[in-house]
């Protein structure tokens, strides 16, 4: 029961939040600049480590399946299956994880060590919003940049895969090349970008109201940062499976 | 409508978080041009009273004006126009730690999007002002707490509001920097006719502010007096707070006659 109140409450608390970013969203004054700062730092700031989660994962991805593959006698396929996993699922859902570790928990820690020590407060005395000033940038700057760093994880991790196929199954590259481009359809890729679309807007605003709600000084700062990335991963990975679904049934088998 | 000489009004304000009642009915009044000191312990609701007049925190009841309008109910774009007004010195500085004081001073300028040149000259003005000059590369955890706390200040003051609210501007600083943050808010009490808000728990902020005003002579040149026998100023009251209440408000002339012990023990 009182676990259930306190969601609850939560959940209203989100969705006033959310209110106030669209009704800001509305009126000036808008920060641009602001937002594309937001970008550079959040979005191509991640860049290294997306890079590397893209790569690692074709490369791994490759190994397995053309194992499994080669047991059917169709290894020729390899380059299908790892372009299909990364476009449909890999590239989108570590993605966001990376991006709920690396900027959610940084946007909970800022503004939550803004709010102990007043800093909020004082831009609101100083007549600034915070909403729209803070909150509203990295919501925007994260929408944005989260579907174009899926698209360079799965371009790499598409990369990484031809490697492993010439270097370690012996693949002509002409061969994977052909077959993954087979994955790649209008319907899979517009499936592909929802989904990141959609997390940056989850992780950005948990990290925002996370942040803005830190209670209990700096001890609250690093229990709110913590919250941030639990909360963020899980609802990526929830809203995952039901989006997933959705574009199965929308998109993918008309 | 009458006239209202009030530049900040409580009625009746009430206020808990949770069952701890921070003010309990609480009304008083600053007039324009005047000064008044809040005292009161650690925790009696001092910085709790200034966020309800800047509208940061609503009161449960009660009426709170500013400037002759009604604060009370208005929403966070009305309360950004009052805001506008007031200058606010924060107990811990609250400077922006990734802005510059350069940035942090020019804040306010920069939202009501000032020309640059207008802005360097106001900051520069108001640094010279706190005696901060030398500092306005630097960013915030370089400085100490005194620097941050005028930077503060300096900050406090860009737009000229006519309503400043201190929060224990002197708190931990040195005799000397703590007078020349006393100075200058006499300056602008004297000189700007600034109503003010003060909280401080230190006799000697109380004594300067109390006895001492400030007059400019013919060559322009700011000249401190003590009021003496002959003069008594009205421009400064006083109010303690104790456990929600406002037990004294009066002149630091009534304060010293008043009997009740707390506050005997407060002025020894
Ligand atoms: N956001 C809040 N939630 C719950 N309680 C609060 C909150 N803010 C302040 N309080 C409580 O209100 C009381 C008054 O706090 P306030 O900061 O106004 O005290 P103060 O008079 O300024 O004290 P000090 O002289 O130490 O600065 C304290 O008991 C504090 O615990
Ligand atoms: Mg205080």
């Amino acid at each position: 029961m009182n676990l259930i109140t306190r969601v609850l409450v939560e959940v209203q608390e989100l969705t006033l939040l959310i209110w106030r970013v669209v009704r800001g969203l509305s009126r000036s004054p808008r920060y641009w600049s602001e937002t594309v700062r937001q970008m550079d730092t959040l979005g191509f700031g991640s860049l290294a480590i997306i890079l590397l989660t893209g790569t690692f994962t074709g490369m791994v991805l490759a190994l397995n399946s053309a194992n499994t593959l080669q047991k059917f006698g169709v290894q020729s396929v390899t380059g299908q299956l790892v372009a299909t996993s990364l476009i449909r699922e890999l590239g989108p859902v570590l993605t966001c994880l990376m991006l709920a570790g690396r900027v959610g928990s940084g946007i909970a820690a800022e503004l939550g060590s803004m709010l102990v020590s007043e800093q909020i407060d004082a831009m609101r005395a100083l007549g600034t919003d915070p909403i729209k000033k803070l909150v509203a940038p990295r919501i925007i700057a994260l929408v944005a940049m989260a579907p174009i760093l899926t698209v360079i994880c799965d371009f790499v991790g598409v990369l990484g895969g031809l490697f492993v196929s010439i270097t370690l199954l012996h693949q002509p590259s002409t061969v994977y090349m052909a077959s993954a481009r087979d994955a790649v359809d209008y319907n899979e890729i517009i499936g592909g970008l929802i989904k990141p679309t959609v997390f940056g807007f989850i992780i950005a605003i948990i990290g925002c109201y996370k942040g803005l709600s830190t209670t209990g000084g700096t001890v609250g700062v690093g229990r709110s940062t913590t919250q941030s990335v639990v909360v963020a991963s899980i609802m990526v990975i929830a809203v995952d499976f039901l989006l997933s679904k959705l574009i199965i049934s929308l998109l993918l088998e008309p | 409508m009458t006239n209202n000489f009030n530049a900040i009004e409580f009625q009746d304000v009430s206020l808990a978080f949770g069952d701890n009642v921070i003010l309990n009915r609480v009304s008083f009044h600053v007039r324009y041009g005047e000064s008044k000191i809040v005292m009161g312990g650690s925790g009696t609701g001092k910085s709790t009273l200034l966020r309800l007049v800047l509208g940061l925190l609503k009161p449960d009841s009660g009426r709170i004006l500013v400037d002759g309008e009604d604060i009370t109910n208005y929403n966070e774009e009305q309360l950004m126009k009052v805001r506008s007004k007031i200058g606010m010195v924060f107990q811990e500085g609250a400077l922006f730690d990734s802005l510059s004081v350069y940035d942090n001073v020019a804040y306010r300028l920069r939202e009501q999007k000032v020309p640059e040149e207008t802005i360097q000259a106001v900051v520069m003005r108001m640094l010279r002002f706190v005696d901060l000059e030398d500092a306005v590369g630097k960013m915030p955890n370089e400085l100490s707490g005194g620097m941050r706390r005028r930077v503060g200040i300096a900050r406090a003051l860009v737009g000229n509001p006519k309503i400043i609210l201190y929060d224990e501007p002197t708190a931990g600083l040195d005799p000397i920097t703590a007078r020349t943050i006393c100075e200058l808010a006499l300056k602008l009490r004297d000189l700007e006719e600034v109503s003010s808000i003060f909280v401080t728990h230190r006799l000697q902020d109380m004594e300067v502010l109390a006895n001492e005003y400030v007059i400019r002579d013919d060559s322009g040149n700011l000249i401190f007096e003590h009021e003496g026998d002959r003069l008594c100023l009205i421009n400064t009251k006083f109010i303690m707070l104790k456990d929600g209440d406002i037990i004294f408000s009066g002149t630091d002339e009534e304060m010293k006659l008043e009997d009740n012990p707390y506050i005997r023990r407060f002025l020894s």
